[in-house]
């Protein structure tokens, strides 16, 4: 019995890195640069299918991959924003014009990289996997897979590191500026365009890297962005819009609602995200750990 | 109101734009089936085939690797051949493909399909991708009296509604035909006494449940769980230990790709190694094995055929699967749809004409040589008799077939267990 | 201008506009008669994407509240036609299509109305996943079947009907933008608690509106599903499809009336054209099209038509009617 408890308790850390991972990029993205980014699980996507690349073709470990394919992301990312995003921003002339409008353009961002993705060669639409640190490890008596441990444990490191860089650092600093009030920020004279085309890079540069964990855990397709995307939503809502530290707690949460609820009945986990995402929305939009 | 007309007027230019681009021909009533009238010259010079198929979205990466490989194989290679012999012509008509993507929405699929019969006018259609698409498609074909031969698709339901559409064909084997039965045989032969069930929820997997639960203890196997997983499960580790705890037997994942891998993946790294390990659609492609690697010896799944059955099978999957990745490889919807393919331009050249309806009743009532040796249908679906093969095993690395009418390789149980 | 209009203040300028939409609506009433039938199946798709936007542009646009519930409703629709289309005569069904999700929508919005913006939109995307999955579920659980068949209707007669839906709408959409009612709605848009204090009942009408909107989407699902024939929750409830009717609207431009008309006709077309020329890219060219619409043509087609009189001809400016849809 305990050995149960445990080890539904670990799935859903386990499950939780990850949504922790991907929910602080896309709040970043959202709470800070103010672009709702639906096309977040696509980027998701490009970080597991570019590793996946590298490990069956050229033969690159995965996490060592991740060190050329996380900065490439994150340029990515950062050029996204400071064209299209940024040149929207100037052209909206009301705040909900600008979340609308970019949310849309996000959209189209979505179908252009996912329709790209299917049509880069070896790449296509069917189902890619391979086997990475596959070995069982035993902690008190439960069984875990190895690289899940490790996709728990980076996503902690990241998590850590990242809140380490939001606390100490001046662009730490300036970004919870920009978070709070955009304008005043830049009366104070914080390059705000740097600071929030770095906020969406660093999103997208998380995106990749839970990608190359998801990659090492779970069979991917060039189609796998858009579940991801959503409870990267639930999560931030669960957290609470804008704040960075709570969306990464939110994940682990979700996860270990999701692990529970489907101990006793799988066909439920997503309707219970979705009943917790609804209910928080009506009572307690500023989330669960919301100031 | 005076800001209206311009818009307005657009609005209608627009309007009689669609009209206008859309009106082929003004000849009112051509004949639905799209075939000559007997009287007329006959003057023809190619065969037009229409299909909508799902070029992106979910449905997409199961069309790309099953159906797709087929007809880009053997449409142009009869096409070098000159194209099919059609004796109302005279002569052999070399074959277009007009292709409409419906991403994987059946809306779309539907309003594909009636542009392809009633606007290009096509003379045959192929299948959409998929069962439910296949569900929608076939009351379309029997209204336009159309010849659907299936691909990708097959289901219970779908035999049960056959009667009624004289126009379907379906050439996928499934569960009760004869997949389970076979499965039941085998467990039995090695003395298998239970069984652990997850399926999906969807109808293959309430459909392939629903059978085991009838057709396994017939054979001496008591299912002792079946448990319904989503289709966007990330984890079925609590599931896995759950079946192990069990103890059964076999365990028997009766899912897509998607899960299929996962529950894999998941049952090595767990150490979950029952003595017999079926997946259901994803065992039986080349890119199970190369995801997994060695690693897949010993899992059981569906399958038809092998290279090792016939000469003419070798020859088939040596054109197909030569030269390209592994990933490709299909052992059990490949050889059926290749041999409906077979059906399909033998029935043509047999019936001399491109009327559908002639067509149809010589499919119905003969018999074909194929590359899955004799082929025919019974009540509209290919008949077991016509399967080699129902059950797959991977044996150092080769997919061979274990159970059914020709099998290649012994069937090994228990299961060796995962590799390290 | 003639001495006449001075005089009698009548023009048979306004003539025109009644004219040319009475003629439209001939030419359209009579389209299965003079055309080959696949125009038919096109129109009936086109007026789809029309019904759809239009309704979701009725409550969206002048409120200013992005709903992403179309799914919803017209999976409601769908679900009643697979359920009830055997005991129900078609227009029977096609109604009660439309008042089950009027219903959905009255309890939806009095639960949901109050919240702002962004949440709305995500709670009514929410709302699609959500009923998606307690139905897949229970068809799992408890029919032990997925997806229903539903009665196969001909193209001729669901395109009347597609058409009686159309113009219930359209009239009820001028309807509302001319009475004091439209009125309430677009001081709601600019202003909630103004309109408060000025004594329109916010909630009532927001409520109202919203299940208005609902009540056009369900019935064309209704109708629509005649024509799939095959539905399950995933096809019934899709969330994309949600996205659709706030593109179209977009696209073709809030600020006008006839804008959400004119995306919704052109987008559908396109995308026709697109998936029958270009079927491997055309979901790559429609995500083009998207961002290039969202940066360059932010007030739609409208936006463009109006830039252009005002080139040509001087005319136009901040027309009165711009914060209407």
């Amino acid at each position: 019995m305990l050995v149960t408890i445990l080890d539904v308790l670990l799935a859903g850390l386990l499950l939780g890195g990850i949504y922790a991972l991907i929910a602080m990029g896309l709040s970043l993205q959202y709470g800070v640069a103010r672009v709702f980014n639906v096309a977040h699980g696509e980027f998701i996507m490009i970080g597991a299918m570019v590793t996946w690349t590298f490990y069956t073709i050229v033969g690159i470990n995965p996490l060592l991959s991740a060190v050329i394919s996380g900065p490439v992301i994150f340029v990515i990312g950062f050029f996204l924003y400071h064209t299209l995003f940024r040149y929207l921003r100037t052209k909206s002339i009301t705040h909900a014009a600008f979340e609308s409008n970019s949310m849309l353009a996000a959209f189209g961002l979505l179908f252009i990289i996912q329709n790209i993705a299917l049509i880069i060669p070896r790449w296509g639409s069917e189902i890619r996997g391979y086997t990475y640190l596959a070995s069982p490890v035993n902690i008190g008596g439960a069984i875990f897979a190895a690289n899940r441990l490790v996709t728990l444990l980076v996503a902690v490191v990241i998590g850590l590191a990242f809140y380490l860089f939001l606390m100490r650092t001046r662009m730490g600093k300036a970004i919870r500026a920009a978070a709070q009030d955009a304008i005043t920020a830049r009366l104070m004279g914080i390059n705000i365009n740097l600071v929030l085309a770095l906020c969406f890079g660093l999103g997208a540069l998380m995106a990749g890297l839970a990608g190359v964990l998801i990659s090492m855990c779970y069979p991917i397709h060039a189609t796998m962005g858009l579940e991801y995307t959503i409870i990267a939503i639930i999560v931030i809502v669960l957290g609470g819009l804008g704040n960075i530290p709570g969306s990464f707690l939110g994940g682990f949460i979700l996860g270990l609602v999701g692990s529970v609820v489907t101990y006793f009945e799988p066909g439920l986990a997503l309707v219970a995200y979705y009943l917790i995402f609804m209910l928080l929305l009506i009572l307690r939009p500023a989330g669960i750990i919301g100031k | 109101m005076k800001k209206f007309t311009i818009p307005l007027v657009i609005l209608l230019i627009c309007s009689l734009l669609v009209i206008g681009c859309t009106t082929k021909t003004t000849t009112p009533a051509t004949s639905t089936s799209g075939t000559a009238s007997p009287t007329s010259v006959k003057t023809k010079d190619k065969i037009l085939i229409g299909m909508s198929r799902s070029l992106s979205g979910p449905l997409a990466q199961i069309g790309d690797s099953a159906f797709r490989p087929i007809y880009e194989t053997l449409i142009p290679e009869w096409n070098a051949g000159g194209g099919i012999y059609v004796a109302e012509y005279g002569k052999k008509l070399p074959i277009e493909l007009k292709i409409y993507d419906d991403k994987s929405d059946t809306g779309t699929m539907v309003k594909n399909l009636e542009k392809l019969i009633l606007d290009d006018k096509v003379d045959f259609i192929f299948p959409p991708v998929g069962t439910a698409m296949i569900f929608a498609a076939a009351p379309i074909a029997n209204k336009y009296n159309k010849l659907l031969l299936t691909a990708e698709g097959g289901a219970t339901q779908l035999k049960d509604a056959l009667p009624g559409m004289p126009y379907v064909f379906i050439n996928l084997s499934f569960s009760d035909w004869y997949e389970v039965p076979v499965l039941g045989q085998l467990l039995q032969s090695k003395g298998a006494k239970t069984a652990y069930v997850i399926y999906i929820e969807d109808l293959h997997g309430i459909e392939y449940s629903g059978v085991a639960g009838r057709e396994l203890p017939k054979y001496g196997v008591e299912i002792l769980k079946a448990k319904s997983v989503p289709p966007d499960i990330k984890d079925l580790s609590t599931i896995l230990k759950d079946a192990q705890a069990s103890g059964a037997d076999a365990f028997l994942a009766f899912a897509y790709p998607d899960q299929v891998m996962l529950a894999t993946k998941q049952a090595m790294e767990l150490g979950y190694n029952p003595k017999a390990f079926l997946g259901g659609p994803g065992v039986n492609f080349g890119f199970y094995h190369t995801t997994f690697k060695d690693a897949v010896n010993g899992v059981l799944g569906w399958t038809v055929a092998s290279p090792k059955q016939s000469p003419e099978l070798k020859a088939m999957f040596d054109k197909l699967y030569a030269g390209k990745p592994e990933e490709l490889q299909d052992y059990w919807g490949h050889p059926c749809y290749y041999a409906a393919m077979e059906v399909f331009k033998q029935a043509v050249e047999k019936a001399g004409t491109l009327d559908n309806t002639k067509i149809r009743d010589v499919i119905a009532t003969s018999h074909f040589q194929t590359v899955l040796g004799d082929v025919y249908y019974t009540g509209q679906l290919l008949d077991k008799e016509s399967h080699p093969g129902e059950v797959g095993q991977w044996q150092n690395g080769v997919y061979e077939v274990v159970g059914g009418k020709k099998p290649t390789a012994e069937f090994i149980y228990p299961k060796p267990a995962w590799p390290k | 201008m003639s001495v006449s209009d001075i005089k009698t203040g009548f023009s048979y300028k306004k003539l025109i506009v009644p004219a040319v939409l009475g003629l439209i609506l001939v030419l359209l009433a009579t389209l299965p008669v003079y055309t080959p039938s696949y125009t038919v199946v096109l129109m009936i798709t086109i007026l789809m994407y029309i019904i759809l936007t239009v309704s979701w542009a009725l409550f969206s646009g002048p409120t200013g509240y992005v709903s992403l519930a179309p799914s919803a409703f017209f999976g409601v629709g769908m679900y009643t036609a697979a359920i009830l289309g055997k005991e129900l005569h078609l227009a029977g069904m096609v109604i009660a299509g439309g008042l089950f999700s009027f219903v959905l929508a009255l309890i939806i919005g009095a639960i949901t109305l109050r919240l702002r913006g962004i949440y709305f939109a995500m709670f009514t995307f929410g709302l699609v996943v959500l009923i998606q999955q307690i139905l897949l579920w229970w068809e799992i659980t408890f029919t032990h079947t997925r997806g229903r068949f539903v009665i196969p209707v001909d193209n001729t007669t669901i395109y009347y009907i597609m058409l009686a839906i159309f113009v219930t709408l359209t009239l009820t959409v001028i309807f509302i933008r001319r009475s004091k009612y439209g009125l309430a709605l677009q001081s709601i848009g600019q202003d909630e608690e103004a309109a408060a204090h000025s004594g329109v009942n916010v909630t009532l009408v927001k409520v109202f509106t919203f299940a208005i909107s609902a009540l056009f989407m369900g019935a064309v699902g209704a109708i629509v599903a005649t024509r799939w024939t095959y539905i399950d929750p995933y096809i019934a409830f899709n969330p994309t499809f949600s996205f659709f009717p706030v593109l179209m609207s977009i696209f073709g431009g809030m600020g006008q009336l006839y804008g959400p008309y004119l995306g919704a006709a052109i987008f559908a077309y396109l995308e026709e054209l697109l998936i029958t020329n270009f079927e491997y890219y055309y979901m790559l060219i429609f995500g083009i099209i998207m961002v290039i619409t969202i940066v360059f043509l932010p007030s739609g087609i409208v936006g463009l038509i109006q830039k252009w009189r005002m080139l040509k001809w001087g005319k136009g400016g901040l027309a009165k009617d711009d914060a209407n849809t």
